[in-house]
């Protein structure tokens, strides 16, 4: 049997070694280069000025800080308090936002009924919720919890709902008429071809479930890194504030880039076609 | 008039009638169809854009029910998609998250059939399908002829009686598609599938088909029936089709009848737009 058509060359070459190398080192250069620069300016205008330890301090000041935080065990405590805190969210809002956006996305008539609805949720910040949250929960991690998961959730079921919405009917026909049942369908059809638009919701709504963590940990006050910052504002403590909110920032990064973003990867690889 | 069910008969449909339901009120998608297709037969279908072939194959499919009038499969009433009537969709329908292997495979994986006898029917398939090679990729690595082979190979490895085609090369390009038609061609003769095949394409129709139905423009009834006396089973290959006197004879009557549909079709919409003009 003739092969008329030769396949396409696999879209991305692999770069000889030595050169991959070389080119990721470079682009690592150029991620820091802003970094070193804010650095820079923040130095140059401490060494300029002569200002006071409670309104600014050097650079090298806040890393001793932290270096001693770190050392007495006490940044570990806020880090993992934090992380734990983002990590339990996470799971909770994909277990109970995946079914509901599946519910939704499956239903185009609720589809469109609920759209607005999430939409304006998601006006309504999680941070709007804290007051009333605080009366109900007092000030615990369990208002902390509420608000992180209010502010992930939404991405991710208006994601879900949006992929399962964006999978061809044919992919579906095709199946059914491959004798597939209702769970198979979900399992084979909906489930991959949702997940890369699952992932971009995760993603999402970890950058937003971050940001709501640390402003709720701040007025809770029940340990993380907005508790950290908030408490060594009382005590005018201007290298902790400084040194845990470059903590935050990292913390992020590490995670989205370390975590979730090679998860949005391996899908876009795997799925190709589909988010073309 | 109804059909009555003959064993030798694997579909039968029977006064049947669709409307789709929009906005402005119901639209007549066919007019009222009766077909009979013999187990092992290979029935093609042409007709101008919108004359509601695809209305017909989703209903022998179950996609949809009619609006009028029944189809049987096997004396059974079809109200659901089933296993024994698999459906080749012009749009690309294998899952790009897949592996060619495991999208042919997929039908077999869902009748819970044990994973030795799936490869080795997945295997020959491949190897029918001219895939070999190709079994590890996912789809967006192949190119559009090659798709539409994992495509064909799906539907052929869950073994359905019935094979349900519409218009499934259409999106390729003319040189691949001629390989196809004759791997097709070939496929069908090695299997004895019943064939509904729907197209565009009169040669295709004549090229691939034991007996030619042509629709009218909408709401479509099957305007004629043309018979294509039956081939040697190794001798289905272009060169053979064009070179043959009787089958370009055939290509040019079916050709004759699908371009007065189309002419009408035109001149329909002429007046409508007039019509239109004038008001």
């Amino acid at each position: 049997m003739t092969i008329a058509n030769a396949p396409r060359a696999p879209a991305r070459l692999p770069l000889p070694a030595g050169l991959s190398v070389a080119a990721r080192q470079l682009s690592g250069v150029k991620i820091l280069i802003p970094f070193v620069a804010l650095v820079a300016v923040w130095w140059a205008i401490h060494a300029a000025g002569q200002f006071p330890e409670r309104v600014l301090v050097s650079p090298a000041r806040v890393w001793d800080t932290l270096v001693v935080l770190f050392s007495h065990g006490v940044l570990a405590e806020y880090i993992s308090t934090s992380m734990s805190m983002i990590g339990i969210a996470t799971a909770i809002s994909l277990a109970i936002g995946v079914p509901i956006g599946f519910l939704v996305g499956s239903n185009r008539y609720a589809a469109r009924g609920l759209e607005a609805f999430l939409r304006y949720l998601q006006g309504v910040s999680g941070i709007a919720w804290l007051p009333l949250v605080i009366i109900w929960f007092g000030f615990t991690h369990t208002t902390t919890l509420a608000v992180v998961i209010y502010t992930l959730v939404v991405p991710i079921i208006f994601n879900t709902m949006v992929g399962v919405r964006a999978v061809p009917e044919h992919y579906t026909l095709a199946l059914r008429s491959l004798g597939a049942s209702r769970m198979r369908l979900i399992t084979d059809v909906y489930l991959p071809g949702a997940l890369p638009s699952i992932v971009v919701g995760l993603r999402l709504g970890m950058g937003y479930g971050w940001r709501a963590l640390i402003a709720a940990e701040m007025l809770v006050r029940q340990g993380g890194l907005g508790d950290l910052i908030f408490g060594a504002r009382t005590s005018g403590q201007i290298d902790r504030i400084i040194g845990g909110m470059a903590l935050i920032g990292a913390l992020y990064i590490i995670v989205d880039r370390l975590l979730v973003q090679p998860l949005e990867n391996l899908t876009i690889a795997r799925w190709g076609v589909l988010r073309k | 008039m109804m059909a009555v069910p003959n064993s030798a008969d694997k579909i039968v449909v029977s006064g049947f009638r669709h409307f789709f339901d929009t906005e402005d009120g119901p639209v007549q998608a066919t007019g009222e169809i009766d077909l009979k297709i013999r187990a092992g037969e290979f029935v093609t279908l042409v007709g101008p854009s919108g004359c509601g072939k695809t209305t017909l194959l989703k209903a022998m499919a179950g996609f949809i029910r009619p609006t009028e009038g029944t189809i049987h499969c096997d004396g059974k009433l079809v109200t659901e998609p089933g296993r024994e009537r698999g459906v080749v969709f012009q749009e690309l329908a294998i899952l790009p998250w897949r592996t060619v292997r495991r999208n042919i495979g997929h039908g077999l994986e869902i009748a819970r059939i044990a994973k030795a006898e799936r490869e080795e029917k997945v295997t020959r398939l491949i190897d029918l399908m001219g895939l070999h090679g190709f079994e590890d990729r996912y789809p967006h690595e192949l190119s559009g002829g090659m798709r539409q082979r994992v495509a064909v190979a799906r539907t052929w490895a869950a073994d359905p009686d019935v094979i349900l085609m519409d218009e499934p090369f259409a999106a390729v390009d003319a040189m691949t598609r001629l390989t196809l038609q004759e791997e097709l061609a070939r496929l069908c003769a090695a299997t004895r599938k019943t064939v509904f095949f729907i197209t565009h394409s009169v040669d295709e129709a004549v090229f691939l088909g034991d007996r030619v139905l042509v629709m009218t423009r909408r709401p479509g009834i099957i305007k004629a029936v043309i018979e294509v006396p039956r081939r040697g089973l190794g001798g289905r290959d272009w060169e053979s089709f064009t070179t043959d006197p009787a089958m370009q004879n055939i290509a040019e009557q079916v050709l004759r009848l699908v371009r007065a549909e189309r002419g009408a079709a035109d001149a329909d919409e002429k007046r409508e737009a007039a019509a239109v003009a004038a008001s």
